[in-house]
């Protein structure tokens, strides 16, 4: 309704202006029958519209306008400067509802009925102009001010706009590179940053013009809905959720088509006429819901109806018939694969072919014009209960978050929403058999076919296959294959731009970009890249899948923790290695040359995950890891939650604390490796390892006197006598220290040797005292 | 008949291209290849954060692979269909005045060249091949069949 709302408001305000001029014209010229024509037009259009939203002072308005002009149409009166000064001061008025409109608020009662009754003939007009002017200015006065303005652009000025702030991010790219060639950075850092900051600005609200509600396609489905049920003669009624969920304009027009078809599917062939539904149970009204979220970058759009679901057993046999599969894929085929034959061309399990879903023609073409923008579409249904497809799409067009990764020295980025996971050759489960010039990988127990980038681009690369990386990618189908590329860079959003058409013929590329250092990189087009290899996507892959199916109850899961980072990007760490979650004052955060510390309670520990990124202002949460033998702090914004990760998945030659990077969610995430990341900050040993000292609780002299000491000298002090003790001192002769004690320092009150004690120190020769305390405990702190 | 038509090299040979067509003529910074392209496409390279894709003439003109695909090569930059393209050239000579229209060939085109040229033109320097820089583009027939 917003958007309606805001369409004829900004109607109405176009045509005011383009009138304003017309009426003067027609004023010179009252004979002018086509002027007088577009003008009583206006008027005409702007009373239906008035009556629709409901606003009776502006359909009162235009109404009597419209009457005047419709005499003045048929010769019943002679349009006079008079009457165009009052058809003048009622578009002003109109103009001037129409901006209140628009600012939310509420238009001042009072002063239409004089400018109407200015409408009718007069007498003597002559001093008639006057009380006009005078009635403007006391409606001048009565003006609210105009809230938020809106305005029409053409489209394609929007989108020479958004291309040239692409440009402008990468132009800022190629500067900075240039800049950190150059001697200049330091001088230029300041507006430099804060030239980036500004792009990023407006790059990011130029996307959201580009972003409209789906309300305006959703509107036109009750009316869909109600025109194809009572042609069908069923009653179908109509759930819309989510129309205020965003996408990008041209995103909306793809899936136009696609939700349109897929809601003329739903009604001809998934609802049942009343009488059906009646005799199954179910109320005769048949419920449809369309409803859309958005989840990470991709928008979900759901369509649901309650009819009678598909015919698996109807699909498999036309599909037999059509020859589509053969009847030993059939067998290994699960059930979703097998609903999901319904995208295969040439299918429809309709009795009747009607003019609304035609025949079979449809779905196929459905999930193609999905999948040519990135997205995806998914079948799922119970017979008798009903259907839910599910359809997947990209936010936007231009920026797409993607893998980089190499083939003879040479980079080439894959979509990130086709990827399924990562998997290295060398780590264990793995293995490459070839097979009269095929290649199958196996990954724990599935065997997938396996395309070496390198040889499907020809490129000549000294990479061994064992070398290579293995990146499990999901063609738009859901079939499963392998690509082997050298080398696995890192993840990032590109702004990506068409290549040319000689370059999209070869099928294998899906656009172009611009690396970080200026050079030119190609988009790999994944299900191009499976169709240029050959791959037989019916039998192989639908089996291999099969297989994975059946083998996914062996498959060894490890807990991950999925946070996201100081930096912002998503990162998990294996759970095994968190102890827990602290919250510490941003004070306790100390910088020490290279290395970040972080007083957590009585103790300092490293401070990891903080390096490049910007410290919060109050308090930082922060992981605590410990490897069992020492602890390290790592911060973090946001905690997300426990997933389960394939545990062999693990992957990447990334440098710093990477391990690589996977898929958790739908979207990547970093998985940070415990081993380098303790390997580069541990250096204090964990407060449980220390060594433990006896103090009797009851000596207040050792409590006071010595303790500091002790402690000093890396001890723990405990007061009670606990089972596995390194130490404990003694003040008072004759007393035997802790049964678990493994060493006995024992003190005396006099400087002279004690012969009953030989093995005594002088309770103040403080060297003796430290030497003992040292030789004792062996486990000293680093 | 007054247009200006830039003057090149191809494959060793004194040609003329239109100048409304080109936009700037560059020594290309780089050339990333493009794995499986139609040969008259030598790759991609870049100018001013846009990319280019880069045409090589020789090939489009059916006389094999130009011995400079390289950076550093000399290239007229053309945008043709919202396309920025970097025609690949042996050298650049400079700017002409056309001193007629094109007028067909007295002679039969020998490889490719009948099918890139508009014809010929008069300019000071003599009769120059009007080359069309959409027909490079495209490339030799067997890349357009593709």
């Amino acid at each position: 309704m917003d958007d309606l709302f805001a369409d004829f408001l900004a109607e109405t305000r176009e045509m005011l202006e383009a009138l304003g001029g017309e009426l003067i014209a027609w004023e010179d010229d009252p004979g002018d029958r086509a002027r007088l024509d577009a003008i009583f037009r206006f008027f005409h259009t702007v009373k239906g519209n008035c009556g629709f939203f409901d606003f009776p002072r502006l359909e009162a308005l235009s109404h009597a306008v419209e009457d005047v002009l419709a005499d003045v149409r048929a010769d019943r009166r002679k349009p006079d400067s008079m009457l165009v000064s009052a058809v003048l001061g009622i578009i002003d008025r109109i103009g001037d509802m129409v901006d209140t409109f628009e600012g939310g608020s509420e238009f001042p009662e009072g002063g239409d009925q004089a400018l109407i009754a200015a409408l009718a003939p007069q007498g003597d007009g002559s001093n008639d102009p006057l009380r006009l002017a005078a009635l403007n200015d006391e409606l001048a006065q009565s003006k609210v001010p105009a809230g938020r303005r809106t305005i029409r652009l053409p489209v394609e000025l929007l989108d020479r706009v958004m291309s040239g702030v692409s440009d402008m991010v990468l132009a800022r790219n190629e500067l900075a590179r240039r800049l950190r060639e150059t001697s200049l950075e330091a001088s230029v850092h300041e507006p430099f940053d804060r030239l980036s900051s500004i792009i990023a600005d407006v790059r990011d609200a130029m996307t959201r013009t580009r972003m409209q509600c789906l309300e305006g396609l959703f509107s036109s489905f009750p009316r869909l809905v109600r025109d194809l049920s009572a042609e069908l003669d069923k009653q179908v009624q109509i759930e819309i959720d989510g129309a205020d969920v965003e996408l990008d304009r041209e995103m909306i027009e793809v899936i136009r088509n696609p939700l349109t078809h897929l809601i003329r599917n739903a009604i001809d062939h998934g609802i049942e006429a009343p009488a059906a539904r009646l005799s199954t149970g179910k109320r005769p009204v048949g419920r449809l819901c369309v409803g859309a979220r958005q989840s990470g970058n991709q928008i979900l759009i759901d369509i649901v109806d309650d009819g009678c679901g598909i015919n698996e057993a109807k699909l498999v046999d036309k599909a037999l018939a059509a020859g589509i599969v053969d009847p030993v894929t059939i067998g290994r085929m699960s059930a979703q694969d097998r609903l999901s034959l319904i995208f295969e061309p040439g299918l429809s399990t309709a009795e009747t072919v009607t003019a609304i879903s035609g025949r079979g023609v449809g779905m196929d073409v459905v999930r193609a014009s999905i999948e040519r923008v990135g997205g995806s579409i998914e079948v799922d249904s119970t017979p008798g209960q009903g259907t839910r497809l599910t359809l997947r799409v990209p936010l936007t067009l231009t920026i797409i978050p993607a893998l980089t990764v190499s083939i003879a020295g040479q980079k080439f980025a894959i979509p990130r929403s086709a990827i399924e996971e990562i998997a290295q050759v060398e780590t264990g489960g793995t293995e490459i058999t070839r097979h009269g010039g095929t290649m199958l990988v196996k990954i724990r127990d599935s065997r997938l076919p396996c395309v070496v980038l390198a040889d499907l681009l020809g490129c000549e690369t000294d990479a061994a296959d064992d070398d290579r990386t293995l990146i499990v990618l999901r063609l738009g189908g859901g079939e499963l294959f392998v690509l082997a590329v050298d080398c696995l860079h890192t993840h990032e959003e590109l702004v990506v731009k068409p290549a040319a058409p000689a370059i999209i013929a070869t099928g294998l590329y899906a656009g172009t970009t611009l690396t970080e250092d200026g050079l030119p990189m190609l988009l790999l087009e994944v299900n191009g890249l499976a169709k240029v290899a050959g791959l037989q996507l019916d039998a192989l892959e639908r089996s291999a899948r099969h297989d994975a199916h059946e083998a996914s109850g062996a498959v060894r899961t490890t807990p991950v923790l999925l946070f996201i980072g100081l930096d912002g990007r998503r990162k998990a760490i294996p759970m095994a290695v968190v102890d827990r979650l602290d919250e510490v004052e941003i004070d306790a955060v100390e910088t020490e040359g290279e290395r970040m510390l972080v007083v957590v309670g009585d103790r300092i520990l490293p401070l990891a995950g903080a390096d490049l990124a910007e410290l919060p202002e109050v308090s930082l949460r922060l992981f605590r890891l410990t490897d069992g033998m020492r602890e390290i702090g790592y911060a973090i914004r946001d905690a997300l939650g426990v997933r389960q990760i394939d545990a062999e998945l693990l992957a990447a030659e990334a440098d710093g604390e990477a391990e690589g990077v996977l898929l958790i969610d739908g979207e990547a995430a970093t998985l940070i490796s415990p081993y380098r990341l303790f390997a580069r900050h541990a250096a204090v040993p964990v407060r449980d390892e220390l060594p433990l000292c006896h103090l009797p609780a009851g000596d207040t002299w050792l409590q006071n006197f010595v303790r500091p000491m002790v402690e000093a000298a890396g001890y723990r002090v405990v007061e009670a006598a606990e089972a596995e003790l390194d130490l404990a001192i003694i003040a008072q002769p004759g007393e035997s220290g802790p049964a678990g004690a493994r060493q006995v320092i024992r003190l005396r009150s006099s400087a002279m040797e004690a012969p009953d004690d030989p093995d005594s120190i002088y309770r103040y020769d403080h060297t003796g005292l430290l030497s003992a305390l040292r030789q004792s405990g062996g486990r000293i702190r680093l | 008949m007054s247009a200006l038509l830039l003057t090149v090299a191809i494959a060793g040979e004194k040609v003329a291209l239109p100048v409304d067509h080109i936009e700037s003529v560059n020594e290309l910074e780089l050339l990333v290849p493009v794995p499986r392209s139609p040969s008259h496409i030598a790759g991609l390279s870049t100018l001013r954060s846009r990319v280019l894709t880069v045409v090589d003439c020789r090939c489009a003109l059916g006389l094999g692979i130009s011995p400079n695909r390289e950076a550093g090569a000399s290239a007229a930059i053309a945008v043709h269909d919202g396309h920025a393209y970097a025609l690949l050239l042996d050298t650049i000579h400079g700017v002409a005045e056309a001193r007629s229209d094109p007028f067909p060939p007295s002679g039969r085109l020998q490889n490719n060249w009948a099918d890139m040229a508009q014809g010929m033109v008069e300019t000071d320097d003599g009769p120059l091949l009007l080359l069309e820089v959409a027909a490079l583009i495209a490339g030799p027939p067997e890349a357009r069949a593709a």
